[in-house]
């Protein structure tokens, strides 16, 4: 196990590099790293053993930093600058992407609790490839660009939000209930962490220890009221986004995930695809795909739409809110581990997720190019 | 024979902020109002290595700080780590992005007051890393603790 975590850290830290230098996002190159170091490949070839309790172990750790720092960094001010269009066109993106998952769950057949997860994998853009994409077409700073980043910012939080309540199981009221709790707990600790301010510790880096013991309680505290743990993590996230150390917590913790834990999710998530899985599951990736895609073209093009955007740039909003990553991979990751899905679809949707992740951040960028006009054109 | 003797640093540490500050120092502090755009930040920039950001022109109504390091980052090109959240890494000045100066201040600050210690004061800038501290009151900028500052009055300059 110890030499199988140093050989996929080192190659996952190769193929990033390679694939940022192809314009690709680096954490196919993770993922890749993990199909390469995983069961059917080096397993078969030199008897590795990358899958254990332990690699899963770790990259769970690496699950709670990544949603930590994205909490950080998109802070309570962000969200509160997004202002109504951002707003809006984010709920259209939001409930209608998870409606074309849901559809294509039940389409499938699947029970609705397994739609519903499905519906969930289909929410969260990856900022990254998006800001990508906008940097090479220099339109960062056009009116289409600023909304794609504000409604990919607001997607990662309302993501998180529906997860939490699908998640939850029992009753509804039960479960309004206990995510009305967390919030309570949430809001008294911004509260609470405004008002401390001024307070001086003495010791020595206290902030940094308490900034990454308070991701694992809150992780923790939102598991016990039946939400998922990375719902804590990023709230915590967002508790801290408040500080005036901001900046230096999140240097520290992204250095600590991005060199060793975090990649070694990534990897975990490669070393489980199953190559049987994709004999038999034509049908899945058939509607999968397309939905995820389409369901963010039509829920941000016509959010776009109402809030006063010409069609065509609505379109490119659209488009350019293709891409998904992270927060996918990490859904999957969450819904395997809660037994949504049963063995032989675990590892169908694992595949099927992999390859949308690929597909978006391949085509997104020259769909985008086409669709895209220069304001004032 | 040197010029300048250094002061005992202990005896500074002992010293209250108040005692320290220049009353005059208010008036040669860079400052810069939230709304002022980019290009009026840079132009201080290129003889202050940092500059506070205020409410509006004429307030001492501390919002912000920018520095040279940070001027640094959106002149080079840009690059976007592994994991990208948020807007923090699309603020760039190539691409349009960074235009006022509240794109691009550090909106919290670790700040200290008049009646802090002086020792208090650089022992938690060290802790911070950091290399400038406002002083405030009320909210207000009343001065700033640099090294440039505190290296003056070692040297018994100030």
């Amino acid at each position: 196990m110890l030499l199988e975590i140093g050989i996929a850290l080192l190659l996952a830290k190769l193929l990033g590099f390679l694939f940022d230098k192809l314009k690709q996002p680096a954490v196919i190159g993770e993922i890749l790293t993990g199909i390469v170091v995983g069961p059917f490949i080096a397993g078969e070839l030199f008897g590795m053993n990358y899958i254990s309790s332990v690699t899963e172990g770790l990259g769970e750790m690496g699950i709670i930093l990544l949603l930590f720092i994205s909490g950080l960094e998109i802070g309570v001010d962000e969200i509160k600058a997004a202002g109504k269009k951002g707003m809006l066109t984010s709920l259209f993106d939001v409930s209608i992407a998870f409606l074309f998952g849901v559809i294509a769950g039940h389409v499938l057949g699947y029970d609705i609790r397994t739609s519903i997860a499905i519906g969930n994998i289909m929410v969260a853009t990856s900022v990254g490839i998006t800001v990508r994409t906008l940097m090479e077409m220099n339109a960062l700073h056009s009116k289409v660009g600023e909304l794609i980043l504000t409604v990919a910012v607001l997607d990662d939080v309302l993501g998180i939000i529906v997860l939490s309540i699908t998640l939850g199981t029992g009753e509804i009221s039960v479960l309004l209930l206990k995510i009305l709790i967390f919030f309570l707990i949430f809001l008294g600790f911004v509260i609470a962490i405004k008002k401390m301010k001024g307070v001086k510790i003495g010791i020595p880096r206290f902030v940094l220890t308490s900034a990454i013991s308070f991701a694992f309680i809150f992780s923790a505290v939102a598991v016990d009221l039946g939400l998922a743990a990375v719902t804590g993590a990023f709230f915590a996230g967002l508790i801290f986004s408040n500080l005036p150390q901001r900046r230096r917590i999140d240097e520290f913790v992204r250095q600590m995930g991005e060199i060793f834990f975090i990649p070694l999710f990534f990897i975990w998530v490669g070393a489980s695809f199953d190559f049987n899985a994709l004999g038999n599951m034509g049908n899945l990736v058939l509607l999968f795909i397309p939905m995820a895609l389409v369901g963010k073209i039509v829920g941000c093009s016509a959010g776009a739409k109402i809030c006063g955007f010409k069609a065509r740039d609505a379109l490119a909003v659209g488009v350019g809110m293709m891409p998904r990553m992270e927060v996918a991979l990490i859904v999957v990751s969450i819904e395997m581990s809660m037994g949504t899905f049963n063995a032989t679809l675990a590892h169908q949707v694992l595949a099927a997720t992999i390859l949308l992740v690929i597909i978006s951040s391949i085509i997104t960028p020259p769909l985008l190019k086409i669709v895209y006009r220069e304001e004032g054109e | 024979m040197a010029q300048y003797s250094i002061v005992n640093p202990q005896e500074i540490h002992e010293k209250k902020i108040k005692d320290i500050i220049d009353k005059k120092q208010i008036w040669n502090l860079p400052m810069v109002e939230k709304d002022a755009d980019v290009e009026t930040v840079l132009s201080i920039l290129t003889s202050r290595d940092h500059v506070w950001v205020v409410e509006e022109r004429g307030s001492k109504k501390l919002c912000g700080l920018i520095t040279e390091s940070d001027i640094l980052r959106l002149i080079a090109p840009p690059r976007l780590p592994k994991y990208v959240f948020g807007k923090k890494y699309s603020i760039s000045l190539q691409y349009g992005t960074a235009r006022k100066a509240s794109d691009i201040m550090h909106k919290q600050l670790i700040t200290c007051s008049p009646d802090d210690d002086v020792g208090n004061v650089l022992a938690r800038m060290v802790n911070a890393m950091i290399r400038r501290c406002p002083v405030v009151e009320n909210g207000e900028i009343v001065g700033e603790i640099t090294v440039h500052y505190i290296l003056q009055i070692l040297l018994g300059k100030r």
